[in-house]
């Protein structure tokens, strides 16, 4: 294929090379320097489809169906380790993100009611957690995310993270169809940008491949301890730069249950969050906040 | 059955705790895990792909990687437990009563828990009759320990969706396979409740040093963090932890002092039972009731 289908755009079309260098300033409340948000997401594997992650593969390998032991592994997020998540989400103040696939809010209405109760943002997670590219009709599933969403919170969402960040040349175009403000698939930026579509502007969230869990412990295979050490590292060198220019920066840190809800992995968020909570630099936020602050 | 028709969703927060006798915390649930790996089919895992990485006929070179465990390493578990007194679940495919009887041999006389792990290493879906293969295991390994098995983990952790319906028929009580909580739980079978213990894919030595690539040392490291946090929640609930070895893996010299070095900091702590499949499944049972 030579260029995207019609009604698509390429990248490079929907947003111009613009280096950070030189950008006006933007000034957070309080004097801070960095708008951290924590997205925590939630998702619901299908046992009847390939399971989107794998912790052990099948002896002599191969993709055998079903796939119990992965999918309980993820499960196990969703019973425990979200429930863990959230003790140290309370103890540090922190007010997250929630990325959810529609399906999971009626699957694991206790997840989503404690989200509600401590008005974390629900942000559109697709409606089960496939490639987007593989669901027969994008729009219909954006439609019932929204939905599933907009029926438990009584708000519709406006914020929309792809299963795995994936994307199809129209999904901008029917993000802003469904009413979204932003989008957070982009990862190429510290500040939130604006995308255009064929349907009027689109904004993007910075979110974060780098910091992230999937990224380190599950292909990159990192010792627990890393995910500290890398969130301490990223948060400093952010707070420094928008120190040195006077102006601001977003940083995101993504979680999912099944890999830091595991008891081994624990305090090491706890450990980052209390690094990230105790700097002057630092105010958490959420997306939808992130970008209300930058609109002014 | 879909894994959700077996089981409703449950917050493990909206549960009332279980109880341990004694007012003890922590259950350490050790797992040996023993396998036969056939020389004529493509070894179950790989130390060193062949070059240009294609999976060769016969694979010799780890063939001989996983027979080192049953050589040596094993051996080194052996004597670890011996001097601790303790008496792990050895998960076994039945075919080692055979081609390895001096090894089963030693685990049954040391008293050591035998728990059904197929008849060979490989998955359960390409098995042709998966109904006798897991009769043909448990009858075996009942013939050569004199007692049948109550629990059972699929090889590789893997199950079809009949799986526990022919192991509920098989006599099996208890599974491995369903590693998503930390505390037992009960599932659905045409044929009656199984009863699912929280074993463990993230301690285990698999995905921690032949998936993940993980430095010998981070094995202490991870299983103590585990420890220490399960240990601090046990003071509102019970709770369970599973360690899984393959002798060939955590056997190797270069790994044995790390596994040692758990049980010494494990012993500084209170309240921990260390108990094997059988004794974890008839606590349960004696609180929930699932099998007369």
């Amino acid at each position: 294929m030579s260029g995207p289908p019609p009604g698509g755009m390429l990248p490079g079309e929907r947003i111009a090379f613009d280096p950070i260098e030189g950008r006006a300033k933007k000034h957070l409340p309080g004097g801070a320097r960095v708008a951290v948000w924590v997205i925590v997401n939630i998702e619901e594997w299908n046992p009847l489809q390939t399971m989107p992650r794998t912790v052990l593969t099948p002896p002599a390998g191969g993709a055998p169906m079903p796939d119990i032991p992965n999918w309980a592994w993820h499960e196990y997020g969703n019973r425990v380790g979200f429930w863990r998540i959230l003790r140290v989400l309370d103890t540090m103040g922190v007010t997250a993100a929630l990325a959810i696939n529609g399906s999971a809010i009626s699957a694991y209405g206790p997840i989503a009611r404690a989200a509600h109760d401590r008005g974390w943002e629900f942000i559109g997670h697709g409606f089960s957690q496939r490639n987007m590219q593989k669901v027969p009709d994008e729009p219909e599933d954006i439609r019932l995310t929204t939905a599933a969403i907009a029926g438990f919170c009584g708000t519709r969402p406006r914020g929309w993270l792809g299963p795995g960040l994936t994307e199809t040349w129209q999904t901008p175009e029917h993000l802003v169809d469904a009413g979204y403000d932003y989008v957070c698939d982009w990862v190429l930026d510290d500040q939130p940008v604006t995308l255009r579509t064929r349907r009027g502007p689109l904004a993007n969230v910075p979110y974060t491949q780098e910091c992230n869990d999937v990224a380190m412990m599950l292909i990159q295979h990192h010792k627990a301890s890393e995910y500290r050490d890398r969130a301490i590292d990223q948060f400093d060198c952010l707070a420094a730069d928008a120190t040195a220019d006077d102006s601001a920066r977003v940083m995101a840190l993504v979680l999912h249950p099944y890999i830091m809800g595991a008891p081994h992995r624990l305090r090491y968020l706890r450990e980052a969050l209390a690094h990230i909570k105790a700097s002057p630099d630092a105010v958490f936020m959420t997306g939808g906040g992130i970008l209300d602050w930058w609109r002014n | 059955m879909l894994p959700t028709e077996r089981q409703e969703y449950s917050a493990i927060v909206d549960r009332p705790p279980l109880a341990l006798p004694g007012g003890n915390k922590i259950i350490f649930w050790s797992i040996v895990n023993l396998e036969v790996w056939d020389i004529s089919r493509p070894m179950a895992r790989q130390v060193i792909p062949a070059p240009t990485g294609q999976v060769l006929l016969p694979d010799v070179p780890n063939w001989s990687w996983h027979e080192y465990g049953m050589r040596v390493g094993v051996w080194r578990f052996f004597d670890l437990y011996k001097r601790l007194g303790l008496r792990p679940t050895l998960s076994i495919n039945a075919r080692v009563c055979l081609d390895y009887e001096r090894v089963a041999a030693e685990a049954r006389d040391a008293g050591w828990e035998f728990m059904g792990h197929a008849y060979e290493q490989m998955p359960i879906h390409k098995v042709d009759d998966q109904r006798g293969m897991i009769h043909r295991s448990m009858d075996l390994l009942q013939s050569f320990t004199g007692k049948r098995p109550v629990g059972w983990l699929g090889p590789g952790l893997t199950q079809t969706y009949e799986t526990p319906e022919l192991l509920a028929e098989a006599g099996v009580k208890y599974i491995g396979d369903w590693v998503y909580d930390d505390e037992p739980t009960v599932i659905r079978t045409g044929k009656g409740p199984l009863v699912t213990l929280p074993y463990s894919v993230e301690l285990n030595d698999i995905p921690m040093m032949i998936v993940q690539h993980h430095e010998s040392a981070y094995w202490k490291t991870r299983v103590m963090d585990q420890f220490k946090r399960l240990h601090q929640e046990a003071s509102d609930r019970p709770k369970i932890i599973a360690v899984a070895i393959h002798p060939y893996i955590s056997g190797q010299p270069h790994r044995i002092r790390y596994l040692e070095e758990i049980y010494q900091e494990v012993a500084g702590y209170d309240g921990v039972l260390h108990w094997n499949g059988e004794q974890i499944y008839d606590w349960y049972n004696s609180i929930a009731r699932v099998h007369p």
